[in-house]
């Protein structure tokens, strides 16, 4: 009987409490740590050559391990340099014209010049597709669309943003069921190019019709815990305030990067 | 021959059952993507959706859901987002083509494909040549490569390879949208923004809405 109780006072204060995702840099605000990540992923911007991107690149891991995201992230993110930043550096490297080529292959012939620029911009583009990827590894979507709510942002535009992750899941969940049904009816999904565009129509219209009719239990179930009243909406969950060292981390880290464009602005480097 | 109520009731719903259609044709583009991959289609068909919403809710949902979408799409491929203006290009249009009443008859719908395709290919290309100075990545990237080996410079190059590419996905994809809002119900196009175009209707009493293109 007490533990019961015991029970009930915990869940409770659940609710009452911060959340705490058991991480300082995943508690920090996600609005901070998104200024600081565009922050140092436009850096790089600034320097000549590709070593400011590359120290750039090699900074994400290091947060990566302090938030204990190392293990989302890094596969991820080295999966993206594989995909992305190869093909850029490969692409870049054997097509931009420069005197002395390194060898020849038929009409290709790399240069170090094509090397060099083919580095500085795959590194620059690793650079800001790792701070997205890091981004969605340390906050979670949820948390920063609570964070922008609080900021004043319509919660109409956050809800949007959650149901359309929520839609993905369940729209592709579903689409597998028709697919499943429809191929139990026949419906060829191997064969010919012509077979297989022709299953496409039966296996998405279906999903998408059903979607929509399910858009009024929507409207009802959102109005029945009166979304559209015009009272400030009330949360199951209390994000921490913004604690004064992160600020003072958002703002070192944006002076300092603005320092280095204004450096690069009037000719330092 | 609208009613005051019918009226009043169309009104209510505007917007209403918009922001329920946005996650929705997010999730649309997203699948049908996935569904192309899963049929081995040599296609995107990923912005089914945008076109959709856009056709059915008006130019700036439709705007939106490719902005989201190529948001979420950047979660998993950050690169993309350079190409962000093209799906908010597609929504825009698809919204302007819907209120001329295209999406109404499948030989202008088979024909807005041109446009759609123009937007993809052709913007595609320059944005492929402005950001990533004519070789991104992906298999048009591949293809641009190969033309470039080939001796084609490289602007030539993006625009071969990416102005077919585009006509290829639209045609199928404005198709799937013209079946698929021959399947919607009336009673649902009766909430939707756009919905009195497919009910063949006037937008009688809706002047109260900020854009005044009637539709003959």
């Amino acid at each position: 009987m007490s533990s019961e109780s015991g029970n009930a006072v915990a869940f409770g204060n659940r609710f009452r409490t911060y959340v705490d995702r058991g991480n300082p840099i995943r508690n920090m605000d996600p609005i901070v740590v998104f200024i600081v990540l565009v922050a140092i992923a436009i850096a790089p911007i600034a320097f000549p050559g590709f070593v400011a991107a590359a120290i750039v690149c090699l900074i994400y891991p290091v947060i990566a391990l302090f938030a204990g995201v190392a293990r989302e992230f890094l596969p991820t993110y080295l999966k993206l340099f594989l995909v992305v930043g190869l093909v850029l550096f490969v692409l870049r490297a054997a097509f931009i014209d420069g005197e002395d080529p390194l060898f020849r292959l038929g009409n290709i012939a790399p240069t170090w010049a094509g090397v060099e620029e083919g580095a500085r911009f795959a590194l620059l583009v690793m650079a800001i597709s790792g701070a997205v990827t890091l981004f969605f590894n340390v906050a979670t979507v949820r948390y920063l669309m609570l964070a922008l709510e609080l900021r004043g942002v319509t919660p109409r535009a956050t809800y949007v943003i959650l149901a359309s992750f929520q839609s993905i899941i369940d729209l592709g969940r579903h689409a597998r069921t028709v697919l499943e049904a429809q191929q139990s009816r026949g419906i060829e999904t191997q064969g010919n190019i012509i077979v297989r565009a022709r299953a496409f129509f039966p296996i998405l219209a279906p999903v998408f019709l059903a979607a929509i009719n399910q858009t009024e239990e929507r409207a009802v179930s959102l109005d029945a815990r009166a979304f559209n009243s015009n009272v400030p909406h009330t949360h199951l969950v209390m994000l921490r305030p913004t604690r004064p060292r992160e600020l003072v981390v958002a703002v070192l880290v944006v002076a300092t990067v603005l320092a280095a464009f204004i450096a690069s602005a009037v000719g330092w480097f | 021959m609208v009613n005051e109520s019918a009226v009043v009731k169309f009104l209510k719903g505007y917007g209403r059952l918009t922001i329920f259609m946005m996650p929705i044709g997010i999730a649309i583009n997203f699948i049908g993507g996935q569904i192309a991959l899963l049929l081995k289609l040599p296609v995107y068909l990923d912005s089914i959706g945008t076109i959709l919403v856009g056709a059915t809710c008006g130019m700036g949902p439709g705007a939106l859901v490719g902005a989201i979408s190529n948001v979420l799409n950047a979660i998993t491929s950050p690169p993309t987002l350079a190409f962000g203006v093209l799906n908010i290009m597609f929504g825009l249009l698809a919204g302007y083509l819907a209120r001329r009443g295209v999406f109404k008859s499948w030989s202008k719908t088979l024909l807005s494909a041109i446009p759609f395709a123009l937007i993809g290919g052709v913007l595609g290309a320059i944005i492929t040549i402005w950001v990533f100075g004519g070789l991104a990545v992906g298999g048009g990237a591949l293809v641009v490569g190969a033309l470039v080996a080939l001796g084609l410079d490289v602007n030539t190059a993006n625009f071969v390879a990416q102005v077919p590419m585009d006509i290829l996905d639209k045609v199928p994809t404005v198709m799937i949208v013209f079946a698929i809002i021959k399947g919607i119900p009336n009673r649902t196009f009766a909430k939707l923004p756009l919905g009195y175009i497919y009910l063949g209707k006037n937008k009688a009493g809706a002047s109260s809405k900020p854009s005044g293109t009637s539709v003959s």
